[in-house]
C-alpha cells in the first residue's frame, strides 16, 4: 500500500521495484529443457525470456533443477487450492509480508493524481506457455472484447467498475497500456494484487480469440458441436478458462503465464491427479540467472476424505500443505509422525481476526428482541458472561485468545478498544448490566423476559461442518443460563444456514471473522456492506448495495461508515486512506455490533524436511493465497 | 416370455420420466440453489462475490426461471443426448459421468462376483453342516464382516498399507495409469488395485448373504422333496445342488436390481476414504452443491440400471426357480 501511495503523490514516476535489469546476464535452464533445445524441440533460454525477465532474490538460496512437488485437492471445488501454489499471476502480486503491491506480470505502473488512470508497462519480448508472444493487445483484448462486451460480462464486474461505469483501456505501444475508471479508484492496485483480480493477463489472444464471435465468425458452428455449450461466452469459458472455476485447469491447450501449466493430466471432474509441469517461457530468472522454476513437477492428488489426506501426509506423500491438515485436532498426529514421514511444520499467521464471531442480529424481525439487541449495555452484558478462557481451553486446546474483532496488534490499524473491550469475564456486573436495561423479569425457570413476556431467548443454527462452533455454543449456552439469557443451537447444512441468514431470520449468526492481517479487504464485521456475511445487519447491507431503494435505512452511525469506505476507495493517499479507515474501526469499537470469542489461532503446515526457500512463516489467507506470494517457483528440494 | 419382457420395457419409459421428475424436483427441495453454496464456499475463503457476478451467473445457469421450466428443459435436452453443464465443474455433464459410471459398474460387477464366491460356497456348508465347527466359524467371521463399517475397514487396510508396506493410498490406478487412455496395462493395472474396494465392500453383503443363504437352505433341506431324491439314490452333492439350492438361489438373483444403487449410495463413504473415482463421491458433492444436473444426470442413470437390473432379476428368476410364473 505504502509503495502506491508514493506512487500517487508524486504522480507518474516509472518505478522497477524489485526488478533491475541485468543486460549482460547468462541464462540458464533446467536439463530437462536442454534436452529438448537440443532436439530442435524449443529455442534457446534466450529467445525464450523476455528481454527484461523477473529477477527474484531467493530466501535461502539459489536452487537446483528437478524433482515433484506433491500436493493434495479436494474432490471438487478446490480449484483455488492449486491457485494457491501456481499463483495467481497478475499485473501485479502481494510482497511476501502481505504489505505492499509489487510488480510482477506488469514490471513498473503509473497511477495519475486523482486514481482515475493506470498506466502499466509490460516487460518486453516476454512469453505465453506455447512461445507466442505476451503483449498490450493481450490485455486490449479482454478490456475490449470481454469486460466490455455484455455477452459476455451481463453486468459489470464490480472489480472492474466504478460507479457502474466498466474500466476503458487504452493500447499505447506493444508492452504499455493504460485503464480508465469513471471515477476515483484508490483502491485498485490492491485489488489487482487479490487472487481474483487476473483476468487482464489470463486470456491469450491467439489462443482465445477462435471463441470470441469478433474474431471468429463461424463460431456457432463451434457452439454446435460442443455439448451443453449454448452461447460462444460459455463456449468461451469452457475452452479458455475462467478466473475462479476448476475449468481454468482443465484445458492443457490454453497457453498461460503460470510457472507450471497443466498436462493432459488435467482438473476434471474425474480427475484422481492433476499433474502440471513447468512452464518453458517462465519469466523470471533467480540472481543467478537461472530460468524459474526449480521443481519439474506440480502433482497434485485428489483426495476427497480429510482422513485419507492425513495418512498420505504422516505417510510422507505431501511436500508442502495446509489446507485441511491445519485443523487442531490433527496435530498431534502429524506432529508424532514427522521423523517417520519426513517433514516438518512451516507456521501461518491467519488473517482472519477472529475465528468465532457472533452476529447479533441488529436489525431482527420481532420488535423486542430488536430493542434488546440494539441496547450496547445489552450486547456488553452478553459479551462479558462469555468466559473466554474456558471455551478456548476446551474448544480450541488452549490455542488462542479472548478477542473481539478487528486487525491484530502488529497491523498499522491496530484498535485496541476494538480488538479487547469487553473480553473480561464478570457475570455479576453482566447481571446487573441487564438488569438496568429493563430485562429485569424473570420466568419460572429463572430466565429473562423481553418487555412483551417472551423468553430472552437465541434460537441458533450453525454451520454443522464446522463442529467446534457447536462445541462452543454448548458452553456459551451454560455461562449465559447464568445471566438468565437462553441458547439453543442446531448443526445445519451450510446453504440451509446461508439462506436463514440472507432471509434475515436468525438470532445470531457465528462466523470466522476477516480483518486481522486484511482489514481494509475484508471489513465487513465494522460496517454492513457484504450481502452474504455482514450478518448483524443484512438488510442494511441491501440498502448499502442497492443505494438506498432496498433493505432498510440503517443508523447515522452506520451511514458515516459508509461515506468514509466511500472516501476511503476513492482517494490514492495511503496516509489518508489509513486515517478514514482508523475512523471506521473506532467508530465500529465505539457501537460494538459483533462479539468475538478468540483470537483465529496460528496454523501450521506440513513442508518436506528437504523442501528449501519456503519461509518460516508467512500469512495465512485468501486474499494472500498462500503461499503463492512467497513465490513456490522458488523452491527447490535440497539433494539428499 | 418376449411379450412379457417387451410390455416390461414399454412400461419403464413412463416411469422412469416419473422418476427424473421426482428426483429433479427433489434435488431442489433444500432452500437456496447452487449459487447459494457457491457464495457459502467462497464466503468461507473470505471472497466476496459482487451482486453482478451472482446475477450473471444466475442468468447464466438459468437459475432465474421457474423450476418446471428448468425441469423440462433439462429433460428435453436429456432426450437429446445432452446432460447439460454442471455448475459446479463448470463442464460438460457427459464428461463427467460415463467413465465413472462404467468404473462404478465394473466394481459393482467384481463385488458381485466376490460376494457370491464367497457366500455361495459357505452358505451352503453352513445349512449342510449345521452347528459344525465350521459353520460357527463362519457365522463368526461373517458376522465380523457384517458389524465393521465398511468405511472403518477401509481406513485400517489403508493405514496398514501405509505404515508396513509403505504403499500409497487408495484409488484405482497407480499415478502413471490414472490419466493414461485405456489400454491392456492400464487394465492390468485396474485390476492389481481392485481387489482391495471390492473386499471392503463385499464383506458386509458377503455375511448377510451367507445368513440368508443359510436359512433358504435349511427351510428347503428338511422338505420331503428332498427325503424324495435322495430316497432314489441321488448323491448327496447333486442332490443339494439341483434342488434346494436352486430354490434357495432365490433371494441371490431378485437382488441384482439393487446391487448397484446400493454400491454407489451405500458405498459412498468407503469411495471416498478409498479415493475411488467412482460415481457416489461426485453425486454426493453433486447433491451437496446443488449442482442440479449433474445430480440429476446420477440419480436418473441409476434409476435406468436399477430398472433394467429389476428387469433381468425377473428374467433370471423365470429360468431358476420354477415356482415362478410371470403372466
Amino acid at each position: 500500500m505504502k509503495h502506491v501511495g508514493r506512487l500517487a503523490r508524486t504522480s507518474a514516476v516509472a518505478l522497477l521495484c524489485s526488478t533491475t535489469a541485468l543486460f549482460a546476464m547468462d541464462f540458464s535452464e533446467a536439463p530437462m529443457l536442454t534436452e529438448m533445445v537440443e532436439a530442435g524441440q524449443l529455442p534457446p533460454v534466450e529467445e525464450r525470456l523476455p528481454a527484461n525477465p523477473e529477477v527474484i532474490t531467493p530466501i535461502e538460496s539459489v536452487g537446483v533443477y528437478g524433482g515433484t512437488i506433491r500436493r493434495a485437492l479436494g474432490g471438487s471445488n478446490d480449484h483455488n487450492s492449486i491457485l494457491r501454489f501456481v499463483g495467481p499471476q497478475g499485473l501485479v502480486r502481494w510482497n511476501p509480508e502481505f504489505t505492499a503491491v509489487v510488480p510482477n506480470v506488469a514490471e513498473a505502473w503509473e497511477v495519475n493524481e486523482d486514481a482515475t488512470e493506470f498506466t502499466f508497462t509490460l516487460r518486453e519480448g516476454m512469453k505465453w506457455s506455447d512461445g507466442e508472444p505476451f503483449t498490450a493487445d493481450d490485455v486490449m483484448f479482454f478490456v475490449e472484447d470481454l469486460l466490455n462486451n455484455e455477452e459476455f460480462y451481463p453486468n459489470a464486474p464490480a472489480r472492474f467498475a466504478i460507479e457502474g461505469e466498466r474500466m476503458q483501456a487504452e493500447k499505447i505501444d506493444d508492452t504499455t497500456v493504460r485503464f480508465t475508471f469513471a471515477g476515483p479508484y484508490g483502491t485498485f492496485m490492491n485489488e489487482l494484487a487479490t487472487p481474483l483480480a487476473q483476468e487482464p493477463v489470463i486470456w491469450a489472444k491467439h489462443y482465445c480469440q477462435q471463441f470470441h464471435p469478433t474474431y471468429n465468425p463461424n463460431v456457432q458452428d463451434l457452439v454446435d458441436a460442443t455439448e451443453a455449450v449454448e452461447d460462444w461466452a460459455a463456449l468461451f469459458r469452457l475452452r479458455c478458462g475462467e478466473v475462479e472455476a476448476p475449468n481454468r485447469w482443465s484445458n492443457p491447450d490454453r497457453p498461460t503465464l503460470d510457472p507450471w501449466v497443466v498436462t493432459e493430466q488435467a482438473y476434471t471432474a474425474g480427475a484422481t491427479q492433476v499433474v502440471m509441469e513447468r512452464n518453458p517461457y517462465f519469466w523470471q530468472v533467480d540472481t543467478e540467472g537461472n530460468q524459474l522454476p526449480y521443481i519439474d513437477v506440480f502433482n497434485n492428488i485428489v483426495s476427497q476424505d480429510n482422513q485419507a489426506l492425513l495418512l498420505e501426509a504422516i505417510a510422507g506423500n505431501i511436500d508442502l500443505q495446509r489446507r485441511r491438515l491445519d485443523g487442531l485436532a490433527d496435530r498431534p498426529v502429524i506432529a508424532e509422525n514427522r521423523d517417520a514421514g519426513g517433514y516438518e511444520f512451516y507456521n501461518l499467521t491467519p488473517s482472519a481476526s477472529n475465528d468465532m464471531a457472533i452476529h447479533l442480529n441488529m436489525t431482527h424481525k420481532d420488535p423486542d428482541m430488536r430493542a434488546a439487541i440494539n441496547d450496547r449495555s445489552v450486547r456488553e452484558a452478553l459479551s462479558i458472561a462469555i468466559d473466554r478462557e474456558e471455551i478456548i481451553d476446551i474448544v480450541y486446546q488452549g490455542v488462542g485468545e479472548p478477542w473481539q474483532i478487528g486487525a491484530v496488534p502488529e497491523h498499522p490499524l491496530y484498535n485496541e478498544q476494538l480488538g479487547r473491550q469487553h473480553t473480561e469475564y464478570d457475570p455479576d456486573r453482566a447481571n446487573e448490566l441487564l438488569d438496568a436495561a429493563g430485562l429485569d423479569q424473570r420466568d419460572g425457570e429463572g430466565f429473562r423476559l423481553l418487555p412483551n413476556g417472551e423468553r430472552f431467548a437465541f434460537n441458533v443454527n450453525y454451520s454443522a461442518e464446522t463442529t467446534r462452533w457447536g462445541d462452543a455454543l454448548e458452553i456459551i449456552r451454560e455461562q449465559w443460563q447464568e445471566i438468565g439469557v437462553d441458547v439453543t443451537s442446531s448443526g445445519v447444512e451450510r446453504s440451509i444456514y446461508y439462506s436463514r441468514g440472507e432471509a434475515n431470520e436468525h438470532d445470531f449468526m457465528v462466523w470466522t471473522a476477516p480483518g486481522g492481517l486484511d482489514p481494509t479487504l475484508s471489513p465487513r464485521n465494522v460496517m454492513a456492506v457484504h450481502p452474504q456475511a455482514s450478518w448483524f445487519a443484512i438488510p442494511w447491507t441491501r440498502w448499502y448495495l442497492s443505494g438506498g431503494t432496498e433493505g432498510e435505512e440503517p443508523p447515522a452511525s452506520m451511514q458515516r461508515r459508509y461515506e468514509l469506505f466511500e472516501e476511503y476507495k476513492a482517494t490514492g493517499d495511503p496516509a489518508r486512506q489509513q486515517e478514514l479507515f482508523a475512523q471506521i474501526h473506532q467508530i465500529a469499537a465505539d457501537e460494538f455490533e459483533v462479539i468475538g470469542i478468540t483470537k483465529a489461532p496460528q496454523m501450521t503446515g506440513v513442508k518436506n524436511t528437504r523442501l528449501r526457500n519456503v519461509p518460516g512463516a508467512m500469512p495465512a489467507s485468501w486474499m494472500y493465497p498462500d503461499p503463492a506470494p512467497t513465490l513456490p517457483q522458488t523452491y527447490f528440494f535440497a539433494p539428499e | 416370455m418376449l411379450r412379457y419382457i417387451v410390455k416390461r420395457i414399454i412400461w419403464m419409459i413412463p416411469f422412469l420420466f416419473g422418476i427424473s421428475l421426482v428426483s429433479f424436483l427433489l434435488i431442489q427441495a433444500p432452500p437456496g440453489d447452487y449459487l447459494t453454496t457457491y457464495i457459502a464456499t467462497l464466503a468461507e475463503s473470505n471472497e466476496v462475490l459482487s451482486q453482478e457476478a451472482i446475477d450473471n451467473l444466475r442468468e447464466r445457469f438459468g437459475l432465474d426461471q421457474p423450476l418446471l421450466v428448468q425441469y423440462f428443459k433439462w429433460i428435453g435436452n436429456i432426450v437429446q443426448g445432452d446432460f447439460g453443464m454442471s455448475f459446479e465443474w463448470r463442464q460438460p455433464v457427459s464428461d463427467l459421468i460415463w467413465e465413472r459410471m462404467a468404473l462404478t459398474l465394473l466394481l459393482s460387477f467384481a463385488t458381485l462376483l466376490f460376494t457370491w464366491a464367497v457366500a455361495f460356497p459357505i452358505g451352503v456348508y453352513s445349512a449342510v453342516r449345521k452347528y459344525s465347527v465350521g459353520d460357527y466359524v463362519a457365522t463368526f467371521v461373517g458376522f465380523i464382516g457384517l458389524a465393521t463399517p465398511n468405511f472403518l475397514l477401509a481406513l485400517i487396510l489403508m493405514y496398514i498399507g501405509v505404515v508396513y508396506f509403505g504403499s500409497s493410498v487408495g484409488g484405482l490406478f497407480s499415478p502413471e495409469y490414472q490419466n493414461a487412455p485405456w489400454s491392456m496395462a492400464k487394465f492390468l493395472d485396474l485390476l492389481s488395485h481392485l481387489w482391495l474396494p471390492v473386499i471392503v465392500l463385499g464383506t458386509s453383503a458377503t455375511a448377510s448373504l451367507i445368513r440368508i443363504m443359510r436359512a433358504n437352505l435349511l427351510d428347503e433341506l428338511d422338505k420331503p422333496y428332498v427325503d424324495t431324491a435322495r430316497a432314489k439314490g441321488l448323491s448327496e452333492f447333486w442332490l443339494i445342488v439341483k434342488y434346494p439350492v436352486r430354490v434357495a438361489l432365490n433371494p441371490f438373483i431378485s437382488t441384482i436390481g439393487w446391487v448397484l444403487p446400493s454400491l454407489v449410495s451405500g458405498a459412498v463413504i468407503t469411495a471416498i476414504v478409498l479415493s475411488l473415482p467412482t460415481a457416489g463421491p461426485l453425486m454426493l458433492s453433486a447433491l451437496k452443491s446443488q449442482d442440479m444436473y449433474l445430480a440429476g444426470a446420477f440419480v436418473l442413470l441409476l434409476s435406468s440400471l436399477t430398472v433394467v437390473g429389476m428387469l433381468l432379476s425377473d428374467i433370471l428368476l423365470v429360468l431358476m426357480d420354477p415356482r415362478v410364473k410371470y403372466d
